[in-house]
């Protein structure tokens, strides 16, 4: 099966497995785990990765107006 | 003061009504279907009872003393004889039964399960995720349970009759069974091997006894399931027939009853709120009289509401119901009667349910019900509350005034007269007020209402004026005429962006048009040929601060779409400063100053040299006069040279569309983003006044003469014209011997299609580039489409030397007769004249053939233009509709109204469009930002110090602030 992951146009999927790194993102952000945006767990972009409902994922893309866009989802069922 | 007291809601539930609490607020009980009597009283505990409310001025509410108007109104209360369902809930009600035991009335999902949903259900509420696909879920699971898991019943299918009717589909023994199964044990007549069944053999493969298997088979004994089970696996048969076991509203209720609390909350409804034996009503709530108030006819007649009719039929059957229920009627009749009290419950509630026929008026309208009430564009939600008509505000036709500043536009005096501003009266403003009252409604800035402090408004009228400016004082309130410098909403459908609504100042002006600066018309998209436009006044002091700071046109210069201008000059204004700086003439004295007079210069520099002793003053200097002093730019213009500024000179360069126009222009972008947008403000209306002078200082019109050319350039268009229709006979000559090469991809026959439209293309760039040749660098349609006033190039081709192929859907035209576009031509002739190319010019004229050719291309411009528009605004609607509710938060996050995070940082960068240098090259203009902060910083102490302090240039200032000073210092005067 295609690995999404190695499309050039597919950004970088990180589970953060730190809980403290979590912490720090739903601090910095001043937000509860369900208000960042979702992602499945079956997302083929998670496929390589072992994310369970309730991780929360950091997405690392190319952006146009910034030179890199970091953004954290939610993984959800 | 007979306002109350604003509230401030907590919040808001939603859930089912208890008939105990239906009857708790109900104020009387209803049991006459009658509402007035025969002296037009109302008639007690009948449907008008005076305690439901007041709707004639004078009476007396019986509920609460208060007269009609200050009287909400009560609602009150029918006992239904029998329960009916209603049919609001026809879904939620199937999906219960469906899930839970008909004998204890247990969700049939085992306490794991059921823990499972309520965990899910958790989970769903906290991402904000609709709950209603957990109870979906729970629903489709319990179904599948054939027994309960808790008093271990079989379960039945539940089959739902719309709307309201619910059966019980069971599997019972069929009444002809003796004779289905003395069928299956006769020999069969194809098969001879078989001898059939006796009825010994029977009773030795069930082993039931012999005796009973005859009483079976006489239809003497109906066996059991265990024996009927036997019997069918022995013969291989049926015995069973579904049995439909109707479901009345009560059994519902009851059934309904048994559902315990916890495992109502497992499939997300709080039982505390809503007990799903609610859904079947006991009790008919019957609404206030002035939700359905009667009106009296001209004849003296009362016609009753809609809701009130079906009122009427509710009560009547009820009555009927209970009567003949205690008379002991057969059980048929009382079905029959409950059904009917079934329908005219759910038709008050809702009277467009499909498959029911709607209740109708006497005249056969059908009835407009609860629901019909709230329902559809005109319902109360979209036709009420949300779309309501609103007041101060005007509508009519707008048409140009270019003495206008952009930020203003011309109200009609008799607008002005209409819309008015609340002045609250202060000892600094009584002399003003009284002189607006003393000027009465109909002169100009007059004033039409005074609000005593004790809260009465007095209409100020001809009459009472001089009197009633005597009594004005302080703590009264004067809505007074608009005058110049107020501040109104001005607004052209359909409101695209944000530019669509922009803040004016009012300047009031005779006549009966709204007026505008010209270059305020892009970002409305206005133009002059009976647009109309809307003006909305506002009425509070908070709403015109805030349209001041940030609605008023000259903060909307830079469109946030772009990043650039959006307001600039266009047109005329752009041929004006083509022919002021272009060939950079030379003007005397009192020219340059005729020139500038719209302008604030009225001093000129030093005069750039002297032509027989008078001095003369060219273009570029003058037109540099209206830019900033320490302005420098350089760039390339539509014209093709480049523009340089230097220290507020323009040096060299002409400008034209991508110096000063709408859409970009560089000058007046730099000005808005360096210096600040009132800089910018008077820098457009200026050059916008001086291009007007100077475009009439040269003159400047276009005839049909101006796109003639002479008759050797038209022999030398007519011949390559000729040599492309050579070419093109060459091409079909070598297809037609079947030696044309096809193009890689494509058929021989796309291949010949595209070569002709090459040729074809070629021969009218060459027409067009023969006429351009013959045409002078001061022709007005050159200068126009050079400098990107208006039109182009292909334009003056298409006008001059020839117009060229007419396409549909992107091919030469093939459409219209078998083989052939026209009946002029032979069948398959794929000449250029056959298949739409038109090879006059618009001035030569086209021919009959070439004209309808011409308009098959053109109407498919038409088509494309409508349904484009049409489906780009739908697309655009549903993008608003989806976007509304995002804001960008103070920390930087967009976030929608549950604060879940659309973007962490606003457009990945945190920048606003509008904020951001909008060079080509770089995004951001690094050095030239440098070069200024250097600039700064090697200047005088004072400039150093202004540097670092606020620079920005207040932006709340009325262009009025002057005059209006100063007229308060002499009262309100009057023009005359
Ligand atoms: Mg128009
Ligand atoms: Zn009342
Ligand atoms: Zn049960």
């Amino acid at each position: 099966m295609v690995d999404v992951n190695q499309h050039n146009l597919v950004p970088e999927h990180t589970v953060l497995d730190d809980p403290e790194r979590v912490e720090e993102v739903l601090e910095e952000y001043n937000v509860n785990k369900t208000n960042l945006p979702k992602i499945k767990k079956n997302d083929p972009a998670l496929r390589e990765t072992d994310a369970e409902p309730g991780d929360v994922v950091e997405i690392v893309r190319n952006s146009r107006t910034a030179e890199r866009a970091v953004v954290y989802r939610l993984v959800v069922e | 003061m007979s306002m109350q007291t604003p509230k401030e809601l907590g919040g808001l539930q939603f859930g089912l009504m208890d008939p105990e609490t239906y009857r708790d607020m109900s104020a009387t009980k209803v049991i006459t279907a009658d509402t007035y009597d025969d002296d037009g009283y109302p008639i007690d505990m009948g449907l008008m009872d005076p305690r439901l409310g007041v709707i004639d001025p004078g009476l007396e509410c019986r509920t609460c003393g208060q007269h009609s108007g200050s009287c909400n109104g009560h609602f009150g209360h029918i006992e239904l004889a029998a329960p009916v369902i209603h049919v609001g809930f026809t879904k939620l009600i199937r999906r219960l039964l469906r899930a839970t035991c008909r004998e204890c009335g247990r969700l049939a999902l085992t306490e794991e399960e059921q823990a499972e949903f309520r965990d899910r259900l958790v989970r769903t509420r906290e991402l904000g995720e609709d709950p209603n696909d957990v109870l979906k879920a729970a629903v489709r699971q319990a179904r599948k349970a054939s027994r309960c898991p808790y008093c271990g019943a079989p379960q039945h299918d539940i089959k739902h009759e719309k709307p309201t009717t619910y059966y019980e589909v069971q599997d019972v023994l069929s009444g002809d069974y003796s004779e289905r199964i003395a069928s299956a044990m006769q020999p069969d007549p194809d098969d001879e091997d078989d001898q059939g069944t006796s009825p010994q053999e029977l009773a030795e493969e069930t082993g039931i006894d012999l005796a009973r298997v005859n009483e079976i088979l006489a239809g003497e004994f109906r066996p059991r399931k265990d024996d009927r089970r036997a019997i069918e696996k022995a013969l291989g048969i049926d015995l069973t027939e579904e049995d439909m076991n109707k479901l009345m509203p009560s059994d519902i209720r009851d059934w309904f009853e048994d559902i315990p609390d916890s495992d109502i909350e497992t499939l997300g409804i709080d039982p505390e709120r809503s007990r799903p034996e609610w859904m079947i009503l006991t009790v008919l709530p019957v609404p206030p009289v002035t939700a359905r108030p009667s009106i009296t006819l001209d004849n003296g007649q009362r016609s009753e509401d809609d809701l009130t009719h079906k009122l009427v039929d509710i009560i009547r059957i009820n009555q009927r119901f209970m009567e003949n229920r205690e008379a002991g009627a057969p059980q048929l009749i009382i079905e029959d009667l409950w059904e009917l009290l079934q329908y005219h419950v759910t038709t008050f509630i809702d009277n467009e349910i499909s498959g029911t026929p709607p209740a109708r008026h006497r005249s056969g309208r059908p009835l407009k019900t609860l629901s019909q009430r709230l329902k559809g564009k005109e319902g109360r939600f979209r036709g009420s509350l949300s779309g309501k008509r609103v007041n101060f505000s005007a509508r009519t036709v707008i048409s140009p005034d270019p003495t206008l500043s952009l930020n203003e536009v011309g109200v009609p005096d008799r607008v002005a007269k209409e819309m008015t501003q609340t002045m609250n009266v202060t000892e600094r403003n009584i002399e003003e007020a009284r002189q607006y009252v003393r000027n009465g409604p109909e002169s100009h800035p007059g004033a039409n209402y005074v609000k005593r402090p004790d809260g009465r408004r007095l209409k100020v009228t001809e009459k009472n004026c001089e009197e009633l400016a005597e009594k004005v004082e302080v703590g009264w309130e004067v809505n007074r005429h608009l005058v110049d410098g107020d501040i109104v909403i001005f607004n052209r459908q359909p409101s695209l962006h944000r530019m669509s609504i922009m803040a004016h100042e009012v300047v009031v002006m005779p006549y009966k048009t709204f007026r505008l600066n010209t270059t305020v018309c892009p970002p409305y998209n206005a133009d002059f040929d009976g647009d109309e436009m809307n003006m909305h006044a506002l009425q509070n002091e908070e709403a015109r601060a805030e349209a001041r700071v940030l609605m008023r046109v000259q903060e909307q210069i830079l469109s946030p779409r772009f990043g650039e201008n959006i307001i600039g000059a266009i047109q005329d204004h752009i041929s004006g400063t083509y022919l002021l700086t272009h060939e950079n003439p030379r003007f005397s004295e009192t020219q340059a100053l005729d020139l500038l007079r719209a302008t604030s210069v009225d001093e000129l520099p030093e005069p750039d040299g002297r032509d027989d002793g008078e001095p003369y003053w060219t273009g570029r200097t003058i037109f540099s006069l209206l830019l900033p002093d320490d302005l420098s730019l350089e760039f390339p213009s539509s014209t093709g040279d480049t523009v340089v500024i230097e220290d507020g000179q323009l040096i060299e360069g002409t400008i034209d569309e991508d110096a000063v126009g709408a859409f970009g222009g560089e000058i007046v972008d730099t000005i808005t983003k360096v210096y600040s947008e009132t800089r910018a403000r008077i820098f457009i209306n200026e050059i916008a006044s001086l291009a007007m002078r100077a475009i009439m200082h040269f003159g400047f019109s276009l005839g049909i003469d101006d796109e003639s050319i002479p008759d050797e350039a038209g022999e030398m268009v007519d011949e390559a014209i000729e040599n492309a229709y050579e070419r093109i006979e060459e091409l079909i000559e070598t297809y037609e011997a079947g030696e044309l090469e096809s193009l890689p991809g494509r058929t021989v026959d796309e291949t010949l299609e595209m070569k002709i439209m090459q040729t074809l293309g070629k021969a009218r760039d060459s027409a067009g580039e023969i006429a351009e040749d013959h045409f002078g660098d001061d022709n007005p349609a050159v200068i126009m489409a050079r400098s990107g006033a208006r039109g182009s190039m292909l334009n003056l081709t298409q006008m001059a030397g020839c117009v060229g192929q007419q396409a549909v859907r992107g091919e030469r035209i093939n459409r219209g007769y078998e083989d052939r576009t026209l009946s002029h031509y032979r069948k398959n002739d794929l000449s250029a004249e056959a298949h739409g190319f038109v090879e006059n010019s618009y001035r030569g004229g086209l021919t009959p053939r070439e004209f309808f050719f011409h308009a098959m291309g053109g109407r498919e411009g038409l088509v494309d233009t409508a349904v484009r528009t049409s489906k780009s605004g739908y697309l655009q609607r549903r993008l608003i509709n989806a976007l509304s509710e995002l804001e960008t938060q103070y920390d930087g996050t967009v976030r929608d109204t549950s604060g879940t995070i659309v973007q962490f940082e606003f457009g990945e960068d945190g920048t606003s469009p509008v904020r951001v240098s909008s060079g080509d090259a770089n995004d951001i203009d690094v050095d030239s930002i440098a070069d200024r902060i250097l600039e700064a910083e090697f200047g005088d102490e004072a400039e150093k110090q202004r540097f670092l302090g606020e620079r920005e240039e207040p932006t709340n200032l009325s262009e009025h602030a002057e005059p209006r000073r100063v007229a308060r210092g002499q009262g309100v005067q009057s023009d005359d």
